[in-house]
């Protein structure tokens, strides 16, 4: 499903070069449940940009359901953006004008769909991760792991065949946290592939494969 | 989709009342401005229109033109052709030509008893008051015989009978007229009636004597100042002013010069006036417009930097650049149309105000609102494309580590 060969990415921070990513390869099968782990600066949020077309690299090959995305045009990696995959981050990043149900909407606006089916959708994704009684609500007005719920909600919109979270339990207490990992693990059992970037340990262990990045390469690809 | 974005674009505009208020400012001052400037000229314009031809568009008015001294010739006006036979020369002899109606004026003191006021004699015959549509509203107003008799008799302004006789009853009574010295005493036989003040002078303050009275009394002279001729319908008003020319330019020899306008030629220059005024106004209205337009783009950016994180969020969750670009320009055009709106109406409330104060009809053209609602929109537009645009191309990374 996801194949990338020798991805590399060098910022221009002012002067200086900066190195995040020195040739990563991996590939990661439909369904699995993978963590990428590292320290700061190691290049896993670089790596989880580029795997989420928010970023493109600067040398080696991506593809993501056998699609070239390195050779993709800015309006297609918003399409697979839209349709292919799922973002959860860290600080939820929700709009705050707008209602929980609202929020789970907008991946559904982008992708053209109709009124009446978007709110069904949504309704239906927000009973799922259990916040059917909290729709119209804002942002916030609801706990963090509630907002985590509804970031997941969203993500799950339109959908992907690729959930990607960027420490997703950075912003929570332990409890919240197994809570939001608990769900995540109920995705995958459905079949959702997904991709956990994350600095702790027993928030990696739930996924069955975790690939480590040290200053830009991976250090170590081991299926639990 | 359009809708969708359409509602993005006024919730936003929403979450932030009073700066949207601030920015639609400039537009709605423009849009007022324009809007009010139009309307409150084309109200005058209509005013003063409808007072020329209420002395009638069949009017003709000569008088004498001055021709340089060239050519060791000394400078001579052809005021002594101006006389009362030249008047009735051109009455019989023009087809077109209804009457004739010779006036002189002169300033002099009007005296009263122990009161005294400053006033303009004129001298003219008994159809002046027919030509101009303006007759007594007490006593009478001269006839031909007091002309043809040059009788001591006067009609006065109302101006006047207030200064003169503020408490006493003016017809019959004699009033003084002191002009280079000299002093004449006219009997009161009529009151003018009471005439709005307008562009051509304040009547009220005249008095009016028979032409040959003034002749003989006042200007101890042969000639007259002008003519006004009236033509017998409007539609004969040139037929008539050509023939009035031709006969001219027979009695009168080649040095001599005399100038000659219908009303309709005066109402044809007034407009022009007016109108080059009415596009000046406009004009700088225009700029206060142009202003409104720069302060939305100030705001829009003010708008895009603050929510950078926001087009973040949207981009990660798929938005395309299109769909951002579109978001921010319907910002934009929403900001301008609602602020257009509002000054429309102010606009159409400031005019009718001064309409009211100034007594003219109020007159707000749809094609003005049009014009001024499609400008502010094409302002909202022009200024709304650069924040649009440069919100549109924001890196989604960047934009979603924007603090």
């Amino acid at each position: 499903m996801i194949n990338i060969k020798d991805i590399a990415k060098t910022y221009q921070n002012g002067e200086i070069e900066v190195q995040a990513l020195k040739g990563v390869s991996f590939e990661i099968e439909e369904g699995e449940m993978v963590s990428i782990m590292g320290p700061s600066g190691s290049g896993k949020s670089t790596l989880m940009n580029i795997l989420g077309c928010l970023d493109t690299a600067t040398s080696g090959y991506y593809s993501l359901n056998d699609q070239d995305i390195s050779q993709a045009s800015e309006k297609e990696l918003a399409y697979i953006r839209n349709k292919e995959v799922g973002f959860v981050f860290q600080q939820f990043n929700l709009l705050g004008r707008k209602t929980v149900l609202s929020n789970v909407e907008v991946p559904l606006i982008y992708s053209g769909a109709k009124k009446k089916k978007r709110i069904k959708r949504a309704e239906d994704l927000l009973v799922k991760v259990g916040l059917g009684h909290r729709m119209k609500h804002y942002p916030n007005e609801i706990s963090g792991g509630q907002k985590q719920r509804v970031a997941i909600a969203r993500a799950l919109a339109n959908n992907p065949s690729l959930v990607l979270a960027d420490e997703p339990t950075g912003n929570l207490d332990t409890n919240t946290g197994e809570e939001i990992m608990d769900l995540f693990q109920q995705l995958n059992d459905q079949g959702h592939t997904i991709i956990l970037v994350t600095h702790e340990h027993n928030i990696a262990a739930y996924a069955e494969r975790t690939i480590e990045l040290i200053d830009g390469r991976i250090q170590r690809d081991v299926v639990a | 989709m359009i809708f969708e974005t359409f509602k993005i674009a006024i919730q936003s505009l929403f979450a932030n009342k009073l700066r949207t208020l601030l920015s639609m400012l400039g537009i709605i001052i423009g849009v007022a401005a324009v809007i009010a400037v139009v309307s409150i000229a084309s109200g005058s314009q209509a005013q003063i229109t409808s007072q020329i031809s209420d002395l009638g568009s069949n009017l003709i008015n000569i008088s004498p033109g001055i021709s340089s001294g060239a050519g060791g010739q000394i400078s001579r006006t052809s005021a002594d052709i101006f006389t009362l036979d030249l008047g009735k020369h051109i009455e019989e002899n023009s087809p077109n030509v209804k009457r004739v109606v010779p006036t002189s004026s002169a300033n002099g003191l009007l005296i009263k008893s122990n009161n005294n006021y400053r006033a303009t004699i004129v001298g003219t015959e008994a159809d002046y008051q027919v030509i101009n549509k303006y007759y007594p509203a007490k006593g009478i107003f001269f006839s031909h015989y007091d002309v043809d008799n040059s009788t001591e008799v006067i009609v006065l302004g109302t101006d006047l009978v207030e200064e003169l006789f503020p408490d006493s009853e003016p017809l019959g009574q004699s009033v003084k007229f002191n002009i280079n010295s000299s002093t004449q005493v006219f009997r009161v036989i009529g009151v003018m009636e009471d005439k709005a003040r307008g562009l051509i002078g304040d009547l009220n303050s005249q008095a009016y004597i028979p032409i040959t009275t003034f002749m003989n009394k006042v200007s101890n002279s042969n000639y007259v100042s002008n003519f006004v001729a009236q033509a017998v319908s409007s539609e004969n008003a040139t037929m008539a002013l050509y023939e009035i020319e031709y006969l001219l330019d027979r009695y009168i020899s080649e040095e001599d010069e005399y100038n000659i306008f219908s009303q309709d030629q005066l109402l044809d220059t007034i407009n022009s006036v007016t109108n080059t005024l009415k596009l000046m106004l406009i004009g700088i209205a225009g700029i206060s417009l142009l202003v409104g337009g720069i302060g939305i783009m100030n705001i829009m950016l003010v708008s895009v930097t603050e929510r950078t994180r926001e087009i973040g969020i949207r981009k990660a969750l798929g938005a395309k650049k299109s769909n951002i670009l579109f978001q921010f320009i319907m910002e934009a055009l929403a900001l301008s149309s609602v602020g257009g709106i509002i000054g429309i109406f102010l606009g159409g409330l400031a005019s009718y105000s001064i309409s009211q104060i100034g007594g003219w009809p109020f007159v707000m053209s749809t094609l003005t609102v049009l014009i001024a609602f499609t400008f502010s929109l094409f302002v909202g537009m022009f200024f709304g494309i650069y924040p649009a645009y440069r919100a549109s191309k924001l890196n989604p990374v960047d934009a979603l580590s924007y603090e």
